[in-house]
């Protein structure tokens, strides 16, 4: 009986693969332990953090106490503009001189230099190394008493008397940049020079041979391949530096006066150091709603790029 | 965007004047353009390239020196008194060993962590069609992008009413939250270039599919996990910020360790201090010597490429 039973018989390909879920319930079986991951350690803490800036709450008791836009008000008439300001001046800062430096170097290693291999990895180097190291290196090279800068410029006549660099309100953003701007420009150098190498060079002889100038070869084919590269590194990186934390909090912790303050290292404080949890989300919910729009752009652009 | 190209663009051009469009045949002129090419190209190299490897200079050169010739002032841009002392002084701080190895425990740990939760689902959203996938992929690149700072804040008092604070799961698991996405999009591109025929003819010789994720397809993306890996295992070897707030002193890590051993309150002993950033850094220079051919795809899976 039993044997003659035909819609006993699966279809053959699902028996095939040997499994009694569908491919679908398979695939999604497979990303359940990381979903749960990003649930717990990512969601769930993002979530609670927008729900917390709406209490008052300290950071060393338990409890809490509900004050609506309390927090919000707080930064809202108080420092907010400055902090966005700040931060927009690190992350512009941060992202353009690097590009311009890392975009500058890849078209020099383009070119076919002797060594450009060898060139590469080591310029790779101050992107490699950790970034409190980074941070070390410059507030030694930066150092007001005994710092090299300060040595070479005097002995070159450029300053008379020692700087402290980041000691003082009008350099310390300044050097925080040029610190940001060491370390990241030998990955925008490699990520442009893969772009670069990816436009074919007939293109550029063909433009040649029609009397186009290099600056005309640069707009006219360069660019335009690897313009797609450029916008996602740049439009990385400006994400990147507007949450960047390790190179401002170790240099200058956000001083002197504040003047170096961004919303990373203003959320850090706000929580560890004034244990004010509830005003340290607050302001967290108004920089997360900045940070979104930059990916929902930048989600746009890869989109764009096809498959993602 | 368009400014920001005219600097290193003019740099390349300047040499050429417009003189040698009148004169001289197109090849004379192209061997001329070449040649400026070149000089710009060099000059592009010198100039950045003392900007990037000067400090370099710098972390070496007082890492070798005495302190005494570190308090001085103009210091002396090639140091005379060479010495190992900051080097050995390292190996007798039983604290900053300690800190070492648990930076050696807990980036481990995270690396193997990220790559095994990674290799699931890496494998399902390249190898499978289904609802849903594509905006799981999107939550996990955007996941990358959240603020640590404030993440911090509140992984903070979750650890805190666990009572998992200074432990090496809290740190671990702070970590994946900025290794796991990167892993997830590294495997996803390794994945894809694994031919679907391959797949399809272990199920057609009878495999199950767990028997073909873990004896066909994990053996050949076996390198491409290993870079993986390394590169989690970097990211966590470096971390500053969670390590910092979320562990006390008997788990902290290297990084903030060094903030908390050399920065003092009155005067750093910046040769020791500069000699320790040198010995963090071997492992992380190490690791990305074998991982340079992985380099670029790496840093551009889910971005670039896609």
């Amino acid at each position: 009986m039993s044997t003659a039973a035909p819609p006993q018989k699966a279809p053959p390909p699902r028996q095939r693969t040997g499994g009694r879920l569908s491919n679908g319930a398979f695939a999604l079986l497979l990303t359940a332990p990381g979903l749960a991951l990003f649930a717990a350690i990512i969601f769930y803490p993002l979530l609670s953090a927008l729900f917390t800036g709406f209490f008052k709450q300290d950071l060393r008791l338990p409890g809490r106490e509900f004050v609506g836009l309390d927090n919000f008000t707080y930064w809202l008439d108080g420092d907010f503009l400055t902090i966005l300001k700040q931060t927009l001046v690190f992350t512009v800062g941060a992202t353009l001189v690097p590009f311009v430096l890392g975009l500058a170097l890849a078209l020099a290693l383009n070119t076919g230099l002797k060594g450009s291999g060898f060139l590469r990895g080591l310029f790779l180097f101050p992107w490699v190394i950790p970034g409190v190291v980074v941070s070390f290196l410059w507030m030694w090279i930066f150092n007001a008493n005994y710092g090299v800068l300060n040595g070479v410029l005097m002995k070159a006549g450029i300053i008379e008397e020692s700087v402290a660099w980041l000691g003082q309100p009008g350099t310390a953003m300044l050097a925080v940049i040029v610190t940001k701007t060491w370390a990241s420009f030998p990955w925008m150098m490699v990520m442009l020079l893969a772009g670069l190498q990816t436009v074919p060079k007939e293109l550029h002889e063909a433009a040649s041979m029609d009397g186009a100038g290099s600056v005309r070869r640069f707009f006219n084919v360069t660019w335009p391949q690897i313009r797609g590269v450029a916008s996602i590194v740049l439009l990385l990186e400006f994400i990147w530096n507007f949450q960047h934390f390790d190179t401002i909090y170790v240099l200058t912790g956000g001083g002197p006066a504040g003047t170096t303050e961004t919303f990373a290292t203003a959320v850090y404080q706000t929580a560890f150091k004034g244990f004010d949890i509830g005003r340290a989300t607050a302001l967290g919910g108004l920089w997360m709603l900045l940070l979104l729009l930059l990916v929902v752009v930048y989600l746009r652009i890869t989109e764009r790029k096809g498959d993602a | 965007m368009t400014s920001t190209t005219s600097t290193p663009l003019s740099a390349v051009d300047r040499p050429r004047s417009s003189a040698t469009r009148a004169g001289g045949s197109t090849r004379r002129r192209m061997r001329k353009d070449l040649l400026r090419s070149r000089i710009a190209a060099w000059s592009a190299v010198v100039v950045i390239g003392a900007f990037g490897l000067l400090p370099v200079y710098w972390l070496l050169a007082t890492a070798l020196s005495t302190p005494e010739s570190t308090f001085q002032f103009p210091p002396k841009l090639i140091p005379t008194d060479l010495t190992l002392d900051n080097f050995t002084a390292l190996a007798d701080n039983d604290q900053l060993i300690k800190y070492m190895v648990n930076s050696l425990i807990v980036a481990s740990i995270t690396a193997v962590l990220s790559v095994v939760v990674a290799t699931y689902m890496g494998y399902s959203f390249s190898k499978f069609r289904y609802r849903g996938r594509r905006s799981l992929m999107h939550l996990v690149l955007a996941s990358q992008m959240f603020p640590q700072a404030l993440l911090l804040v509140t992984l903070y008092t979750v650890f805190s009413s666990f009572g998992m604070l200074n432990t090496y799961t809290a740190l671990v698991l702070s970590f994946t939250t900025f290794t796991m996405p990167l892993c997830v999009w590294m495997l996803k591109g390794i994945f894809d270039t694994i031919p679907d025929a391959l797949l399809e003819a272990a199920s057609i010789d009878g495999a199950s599919r767990w028997r073909t994720l873990h004896s066909i397809v994990a053996p050949l993306a076996a390198p491409g996990m290993v870079a993986a890996g390394l590169f989690a295992f970097v990211r966590g070897w470096n971390d500053f910020i969670f390590a910092l707030t979320l562990a006390d002193k008997e788990k902290q890590t290297l990084p903030p360790g060094l903030v908390s051993t050399y920065i003092g309150e009155f005067q750093t002993s910046w040769p020791q201090l500069m000699a320790a950033s040198l010995v963090v850094s071997i492992p992380v220079v190490v690791a990305f010597m074998f991982l340079q051919r992985y380099l670029v795809g790496g840093m551009t899976a889910g971005s670039v490429k896609s």
